[in-house]
């Protein structure tokens, strides 16, 4: 079954930054990490789910009920933040989400329980002004939580947290996936986060998808790579361009090679005899980080 | 109705420490000891010579002239861009819009939120205005105010007064929600409340420009006030249903 499910969904700006004919597929249990440059067509993706635009063409699906902004019914299911936390400041944390839930008319014990999963019993009566940006991003899942819905929505929930704050953040979406049987979308810049917990992933470009599928099959479709540790990846891509490979930057000190033609002793010979400072050679698969770059062609060369 | 009512009960929780909330009875409260200011400062010369009745009248007409001409209309157009502001401020309204609650609700609730808060202001302005007469008999004899109070001019003033800010509620709610700027909500009330304190005056445009069609029912004129409640009525009806339309057909990008 799928949690979301779009068939040929479109929209179209006139500054660009529209989706075109986006065929999603959330499996229900999934964390589905939604990957994609800025201006890839990601937040409008986002909006169309939640109903906060209309679709030029095609239909959401949420568990198998059409949303439309008219027909918000299956939005029942879903929690949401998208960007920063949507928050009254001079309110406290328990009033927040008192509004909340008088708008829903869901349970007041809602609001214990959703205090408790994100861990703000304790400062629940203290106002929003006095937060630290990693309590009001946690406040904001807390308001998502709050119907105690089946999808959670999230759109870079780490948005200008410190490492502490992205960790709990991680740790707080695993509870939520693996104790609550959520299905989470997650919208993210930082790859290395959405590798630790994502299923699946969907890389979007230009307002496009271009893959969609479990991380192993984004693996198996791209294989592993010879990793180069070096002193100078810029070098060292001009000496491989020489012998007839396609290097990839991957960083000032790191060159990835795909499908090598040549063995990977041939090429470390190569190197070595050009008097390049090699400091690690190896098979290693791609990172999340490296494949989605590979996938868009984005900052490196293909 | 349930969608409303919860809708309408969010709303009242979010006015919770705001200055909107301490606006309702300020606003009536600063009528009230701008008067009795006026009048400690007014030199005498003896007796008035007026009734009771007369002096309560003048009295009475006076305080609820300086609300309707001046204050409510600023005090709406407060409250509008604050009530408003709530969403605008810290980009509120994709959580709101995004929650499965029809559209409409979140500005039928502010609309009527902000005629809430018109009738409250109003009613106590009703009940504050006795009391500062009460000040007078003992400070200022000469004036000729004795009980009892006129509650049934003040009530019916009171309540011609709300309902001739119908069309007011119905601009302002449109205005401050559409634009997210708390300027522009600010700048058209304070033009159309200038507007409306030299408009006010005219038999002719007086019940028909939305900033002075209070005004006219302190003006002594039955025909001009029950014009100006009658078009205030049908234009707040419109201008509440062209606002719903235009909120909910609006996208959030």
């Amino acid at each position: 079954m799928l949690a979301i499910e779009t068939r040929a969904l479109s929209r179209r700006f006139d500054g660009g930054h529209g989706v075109h004919q986006l065929e999603l597929q959330v499996p229900v249990g999934s964390v589905y990490g939604f990957l994609g440059p800025n201006g890839a067509g990601k937040t409008t993706t986002i909006r169309l789910l939640l109903a906060l635009l209309r679709a030029d063409e095609g239909e959401v699906r949420i568990f198998s009920q059409s949303v439309a902004p008219d027909d918000r019914r299956a939005l029942r299911e879903v929690g949401s933040m998208v960007e920063t936390p949507s928050l009254y400041p001079h309110l406290s944390a328990r009033d927040n989400l008192e509004v909340t839930r008088r708008l829903l008319g869901a349970p007041k014990q809602h609001i214990d329980e959703a205090l408790d999963i994100v861990d703000l019993r304790a400062d629940a009566d203290r106002r929003v002004r006095d937060y630290s940006l990693g309590m009001r991003q946690r406040l904001g899942i807390a308001l998502a939580l709050l119907d105690q819905p089946r999808l959670l929505v999230l759109d870079e929930p780490t948005n200008g947290l410190d490492p502490a704050g992205i960790a709990d953040m991680r740790v707080l979406m695993q509870r939520m996936v693996g104790e609550l049987g959520m299905t989470v979308f997650l919208c993210s810049h930082l790859l290395s986060e959405v590798e630790q917990i994502a299923t699946h992933v969907g890389v979007l470009q230009q307002g496009t998808l271009l893959f969609q599928g479990t991380q192993q099959a984004l693996r198996e479709r791209y294989g592993d790579a010879l990793i180069i540790r070096c002193l100078d990846a810029n070098s060292v891509c001009a000496s491989l361009a020489g012998l007839g490979e396609t290097p990839q930057r991957l960083d000032d000190d790191k060159v990835g090679i795909r499908t090598p033609r040549l063995a990977d002793a041939e090429i470390n010979r190569w190197l070595i005899e050009r008097g390049h400072t090699i400091h690690a050679f190896g098979r290693s698969p791609y990172s999340l980080e490296t494949l989605f770059f590979e996938l868009t062609q984005y900052g490196v060369a293909a | 109705m349930i969608i409303l009512r919860r809708a309408l009960s969010a709303e009242a929780l979010k006015l919770r420490h705001t200055l909107g909330l301490w606006l309702i009875w300020l606003a009536p409260l600063v009528i009230i000891v701008l008067t009795v200011v006026q009048f400690s400062f007014q030199k005498t010369h003896g007796p008035m010579g007026l009734t009771p009745v007369k002096a309560w009248m003048n009295f009475c007409r006076g305080i609820f002239t300086i609300w309707c001409v001046l204050m409510l209309p600023l005090f709406v157009t407060l409250q509008a861009a604050l009530l408003a502001g709530l969403e605008h401020g810290n980009q509120q309204w994709k959580h709101l819009l995004a929650l499965p609650v029809p559209h409409w609700s979140h500005y039928a609730a502010k609309a009527l939120m902000l005629a809430l808060m018109v009738v409250a202001s109003t009613l106590l302005l009703c009940v504050m205005t006795p009391l500062v007469g009460w000040i007078l008999m003992y400070t200022k004899p000469d004036y000729g105010v004795a009980w009892p109070a006129p509650w049934g001019w003040l009530l019916m003033h009171s309540l011609e007064c709300i309902a001739a800010s119908s069309l007011l509620v119905g601009l302002h709610t449109w205005v401050a929600i559409r634009w997210n700027s708390f300027t522009t909500a600010i700048g058209v009330g304070v033009a159309g409340t200038v507007a409306g304190f030299l408009i006010c005056q005219s038999e002719k445009l007086g019940p028909w420009f939305p900033w002075s069609m209070a005004a006219q029912t302190v003006s002594g004129n039955e025909q001009r006030a029950m014009l100006a409640i009658v078009v205030s009525l049908i234009g707040g009806a419109l201008t509440g249903a062209i606002g719903l339309w235009d909120y909910a057909r609006r996208e959030y990008a």
